[in-house]
């Protein structure tokens, strides 16, 4: 039974996109690799519009205190399993941002996270690189 | 400059209608001018509707001789920026809004009044904009210059305690 629901989240992640206090510039590059340039969705990978329809959340940015309730709330909405993909440096380790008043460290803190990929912003190859070690994972 | 005619035109009928400001030209497209607090409300309804610019950024800066406020007026035909600046005593950091007149300001006055603590009087809706509804207490203002930055960054898992 098991083997049948990881068989169609491999096949086919739905991702659901969570920017929480980013500068948008992660954001452009996961839309960049949906274009047909780098084309990820011939593995199947779909952006949903709710998390709860949700296999793998990317997450990008650096949580701020306003949005950390918020992101709390998406990440208990989505069903497992889920895989979280952290994207850009921002989100591994809050990069430059953390001697902030208003950063509350980087998303391992309060989330469980799979992969990390970085990069500031990392390449859509990269992006590609990370689903499927993230993939393989399971 | 191209629009050297322009410009000066607008200066003159900007001059002419407020008589206490000072002009400064910092390069061909950027203008400063000096306008006291009691008729800024005046001068951007001025710009706006009577000009044609529009409004771009506002800027707010603690310095010595108060919160100075910058508005930035965009006049598109010709690429030139107006800034209208004004000073605000530090003791008593009160302004009339403008977001009556311009409507554009409405949300960088909430977010100046919420980092710098600004007074906008008149502003329509003046909840705080960026910083978190759950666990901010209401009297700190980032952005000034005696505010604590270390009090309040919250460890991380990778520093020695």
């Amino acid at each position: 039974m098991k083997d049948i629901r990881l068989w169609g989240l491999k096949k086919s992640p739905w991702v659901f996109h969570v920017a929480a206090a980013s500068c948008n510039n992660c954001d452009i590059e996961i839309l960049a690799a949906l274009t047909p340039r780098f084309d990820v969705e011939r593995f199947g990978i779909v952006l949903v519009g709710s998390p709860r329809h949700a296999d793998a959340l990317l997450v990008t940015g650096v949580i701020n205190r306003k949005v950390l309730p918020r992101v709390l709330r998406v990440y208990e909405q989505t069903p497992k399993p889920c895989l979280v993909i952290g994207i850009g440096a921002c989100s591994c380790s809050t990069h430059m941002f953390t001697d902030s008043y208003n950063v509350v460290g980087p998303y391992n803190r309060h989330i469980p996270v799979d992969v990390w990929i970085p990069g500031c912003p990392p390449k859509p190859e990269a992006i590609i690189a990370g689903v499927v070690k993230a993939l393989g994972k399971l | 400059m191209r629009n050297e005619a322009l410009v000066n035109e607008i200066l003159g009928r900007f001059q002419e209608r407020f008589a206490g400001t000072e002009v400064v030209i910092w390069n061909p497209r950027r203008l400063y001018i000096t306008v006291p607090k009691e008729e800024i409300v005046a001068a951007a309804r001025f710009m706006f509707r009577d000009i044609g610019c529009r409004l771009s950024i506002c800027t707010g800066t603690d310095t010595r001789d108060g919160f100075e406020i910058l508005y930035h007026f965009s006049h598109d035909q010709s690429g030139v920026i107006f800034s209208l600046r004004t000073l605000v005593p530090k003791d008593n950091p009160r302004i009339a809004s403008i977001t009556p007149a311009v409507p554009a300001a409405n949300w960088i006055e909430r977010e100046m009044k919420e980092l710098l603590g600004i007074e906008f009087e008149g502003h329509p809706n003046p909840v705080p904009l960026l910083t978190s509804d759950v666990d901010w207490e209401p009297g700190k203002f980032p952005l000034r210059r005696d505010y604590d930055a270390e009090a309040d960054v919250k460890p991380k898992p990778w520093d020695k305690p």
